[in-house]
């Protein structure tokens, strides 16, 4: 725990078990798609996490995806992420504000949607 | 008085070249600039594109200032000098700054002093009050001298009578129109330049005498050398010519090098947001010259935005081709859209924005174009901006135009034609566009809590109650949170130092749903009083609940450090920054020292949750729900841990002894929405939704994941309901 680490990470923590769940498994079924997600702690394209959000398989990995390409990739800073994932933000609104960067295939960009992501829940 | 503010607009114009429209001749440079953005887009589409003569002008202004629509767009968050650009400004500033930076930027407000000397931040805007006849005549005889830039016809000066103006206005007049005028006639010889200005000048009766300007804005040279010697050392000149000059040259000789300028501003000046104001004004410039077809330097570029451009026009989807946006861009291109403020009264005349129509009126294909080729309005004007500021967002921009603009369209292009979208898509765009906006509004109001400033209510009926406090410790005792926290806001405004008033208030916004504003309330409470315990484990969960782990680190030690049992544990000097491992061992030994007092172990599994040991966390709790059984806010958190480590259906039941404890208990109900959200049981959860937000309608969350449920189980008809947070029909449709 030494540095200090991104609060996507949480999320990300929480995705990956969510996707073992029956419901985590049935978001797998419908999207069936393999998304990489970059996170930067301050500013988009510096110090990225990349995470792997493999919708075809059901799993969630840290680091470079190794199958092939992913269908499509989003970077984010820290913030914004947790924002889109929560709903707090529009992922297209996110996309014109220069918050959310794509690259990839369009429609599946256009299945990235909040509803993927499990939502904290509060102490 | 009026006559004045036209001319010099008060400050501003004593700082030559400033931005802002409080004064007429600022209006008409923003006027220029911020038109030849959007000209220059339709000259790309359209290279037939002829100027227009002031002729087609002329005729109707008012009519045109008649048919303001009634638009999308509220004035309220469009002031007259942002017109149409707002949008594309925080667009375009949003990659690098925070979208309030931008937000602040388009915004009028008050600014301190400095700024406006610097001329590049957002100066206080307010429409010119030009309702006198002298007014009018200046007015006119400056739009005619507009006029004339366009068929570069010879300006022919009108006689007028004596307006008044006072030697600092002639020379604010003066310096402005020398400025601009090289603006306008920039493919014109300089000696048409100056042919055009004394005329103005004369018909005014200013003394067109050059040497009273300083240093002339024609020599590049010259002020090349000077700016790069002064490399952001951006001074206000030692004449008010000179400022303006300067300004004009330092645009122009950065055209190469956009990024140095904005850069060494920056330093400069600390503020992100001007460097992205002076990128603006660099692109304006820029596409001036593009527009007088003397700089057309990136075919390549030009030919993606086509290409993009051609594949969305596509899309024949009426839809979209009917969308509230494209009508939005269709106005945004004929420059409607900076009248949709209500400030800019018909009668005032306002330079910039008759200007602005004048410049548009003339070409009516963009309506046409919008009507049959729709989508290409907004491709074009996305690809432009991308475009335009290429060599300044080089990340986003490089990478998404070189490198991606052709995937996009190509993949567009098929994705449409295979009807990939189905009806939608057209829609969702257009919505999220008005969505941004409205969000735009929400933020202003926003900001301040998400700050950690406390929000106060608006009507509080407790303000004056003889003891708010003791009032609200009493609704909070029966449950009614959202009364409770009006009554100690009342408290708090009476005796702002009471740091169990501010406590209270943060436990109810805590048990309300509300971190942002709990713990704004807490950290007053903390200022009060730094060593009260309850008051940093407070903070030290609200933290967490944000993700926040080193500001709940920090408290959760003071906690153990303010402690009378405990303090011996912790170090004499509180360190500077903490390891989560040091802090769990403290709290460790904590718990052998003292193994019933179950505080300790509540922190410990807060601690846990922290570093998500999910398992250790719940051991912690379940050990002090041993000792403290009816804890609600115990088992509440028991059960949001274990949501968060995906035991859902163990969730549900803790949240359930939270209630039974406690009915009220808006964080609980909440949280029992996303359990079973969680489990994909999208339809219970949307019933928990809205009970909690039945007594707290201010859990923003709550609406937020409500919002994502109804879509997750296809009931796309309450969403309207959802959107307008109309609790009546949601509450009758989804009984709990």
């Amino acid at each position: 725990m030494a540095a200090p680490e991104l609060k996507s990470d949480a999320l990300m923590e929480q995705m990956k078990k969510h996707l073992s769940t029956d419901a985590g498994k049935e978001i797998t079924k419908k999207v069936g798609l393999v998304y990489q997600i970059n996170i930067a702690p301050k500013k988009i394209g510096f110090d990225e996490v990349v995470y792997i959000v493999d919708l075809k398989k059901g799993e969630l990995t840290k680091g470079p995806y190794e199958g092939g390409k992913p269908d499509a990739t989003f970077s984010f800073k820290d913030e914004d992420f947790i924002k889109v994932a929560t709903g707090k933000m529009n992922p297209q609104i996110a996309f014109m504000r220069g918050a959310m960067k794509i690259r990839g295939s369009l429609s599946a960009a256009q299945k990235f949607t909040p509803d993927i992501f499990p939502k904290p829940s509060k102490l | 008085m009026a006559m004045r503010e036209l001319v010099s607009g008060g400050a501003a114009c004593a700082v030559p070249g400033s931005s802002s429209s409080s004064n007429p001749l600022a209006a008409l440079a923003n006027a220029f600039t911020g038109s030849s953005s959007k000209t220059q887009e339709r000259l790309k589409e359209v290279p037939v594109a002829t100027p227009t003569g002031p002729e087609q002008f002329f005729p109707q202004p008012d009519e045109h200032l008649r048919a303001l629509p009634g638009s999308e767009l509220d004035g309220a968050f469009l002031p007259p000098n942002a017109q149409g650009s707002a949008f594309m400004r925080t667009f375009r500033s949003a990659y690098q700054n925070d979208f309030s930076d931008a937000w602040d930027e388009v915004q009028p407000g008050p600014l301190p002093p400095v700024a406006a000397d610097m001329r590049v931040g957002p100066v206080p805007q307010s429409p010119p009050t030009l309702e006198g006849p002298p007014q009018r005549m200046l007015s006119g005889l400056l739009h005619s001298f507009v006029g004339s830039s366009h068929g570069g016809i010879p300006f022919r000066p009108a006689q007028l009578p004596m307006l008044g103006l006072s030697e600092g206005d002639k020379r604010c007049i003066r310096d402005r129109s020398t400025i601009m005028a090289r603006h306008f006639f920039a493919d014109k010889s300089e000696d048409f330049i100056n042919a055009q200005v004394n005329a103005l000048l004369h018909s005014l009766d200013i003394d067109s005498d050059v040497r009273g300007r300083g240093p002339l804005p024609g020599r590049f040279r010259e002020m090349e050398d000077y700016w790069n010697e002064s490399q952001g050392m951006m001074r206000p000149g030692p004449h008010v010519a000179d400022g303006w000059a300067n300004e004009f040259n330092q645009l122009r000789v950065n055209h190469g090098n956009p990024e140095s300028w904005a850069h060494s501003f920056e330093q400069q000046h600390g503020a992100n947001g001007w460097a992205s104001e002076f990128e603006q004004e660099h692109s304006q410039l820029m596409s001036t010259d593009r527009m007088r077809g003397t700089n057309v330097p990136n075919v390549a570029a030009m030919e993606q935005t086509r290409m993009l451009a051609h594949t969305l026009a596509q899309n024949n989807d009426p839809k979209f081709q009917n969308s509230k946006f494209l009508q939005f861009v269709s106005k945004m291109s004929r420059g409607e859209l900076i009248f949709d403020d209500n400030q800019v009264k018909p009668a005032s005349g306002d330079w910039a924005s008759e200007f602005q129509q004048q410049y548009n009126a003339g070409p009516s294909w963009a309506d046409e174009y919008v009507q049959h080729d729709g989508p290409d309005q907004w491709a074009s004007e996305f690809a432009t901006e991308r475009e335009q500021h290429r060599s300044v967002d080089d990340q986003w921009v490089n990478e998404f135009s070189k490198l991606n603009v052709n995937d996009w369209a190509d993949e567009f292009g098929q994705q449409v034609a295979e009807g990939a979208f189905g009806e939608s898509t057209g829609d969702d765009w257009a919505n999220a566009y008005e969505e941004y906006f409205n969000e735009q509004v929400a933020m202003k109001q926003r900001s301040d809590s998400s700050r950690g400033v406390y929000v106060f209510s608006d009507m509080n009926p407790y303000v004056g109650h003889p003891n708010p406090l003791k009032e609200g410790q009493e609704l909070f005792r029966k449950g009614l949170l959202s009364e409770a926290i009006l009554a100690l806001e009342a408290e708090v405004l009476k005796n702002p130092n009471n740091s169990e008033g501010w406590r209270l208030l943060g436990i109810a916004h805590a048990e309300n749903d509300d971190d942002q504003q709990a713990i704004a309330a807490m950290m007053k409470a903390e200022e009060a009083d730094p060593t009260n315990l309850e008051v940093l484990l407070a903070l030290g969960v609200s933290h967490t609940n944000e993700l926040e782990q080193a500001a709940a680190l920090r408290y959760l030690y003071g906690w153990l450090h303010h402690h009378p049992k405990y303090k011996a544990l912790t170090s004499l000097e509180t360190p500077e920054s903490f390891y989560h491992a040091d802090v769990a061992r403290l709290y460790n030994d904590a718990a052998e020292m003292s193994p019933e007092d179950a505080d300790v172990h509540i922190v410990l599994g807060v601690l846990y949750n922290l570093s998500r040991e999910y398992d250790r966390a719940i051991a912690s709790f379940q050990t002090a729900l041993k000792l403290k059984p009816h804890d609600y806010s115990l088992w509440n958190k028991l059960g949001a841990t274990q949501a968060n480590s995906v035991q859902s259906a163990d969730a549900i039941l803790a949240y359930q002894r939270a209630l039974d404890l406690k009915p009220n208990y808006v964080r609980a109900w909440a949280n029992m929405g996303i359990s079973y959200a969680n489990q994909g049981m999208y339809e219970d959860s949307i019933r928990y939704y809205v009970r909690a937000l039945a007594m707290n309608p201010k859990a923003d969350n709550a609406w937020q994941y409500l919002r994502i449920s109804l879509s997750s189980a296809s009931r796309q008809d309450m969403l309207e309901a959802c959107d307008s947070r109309n609790l009546d029909v949601l509450q009758k449709e989804f009984p709990l």
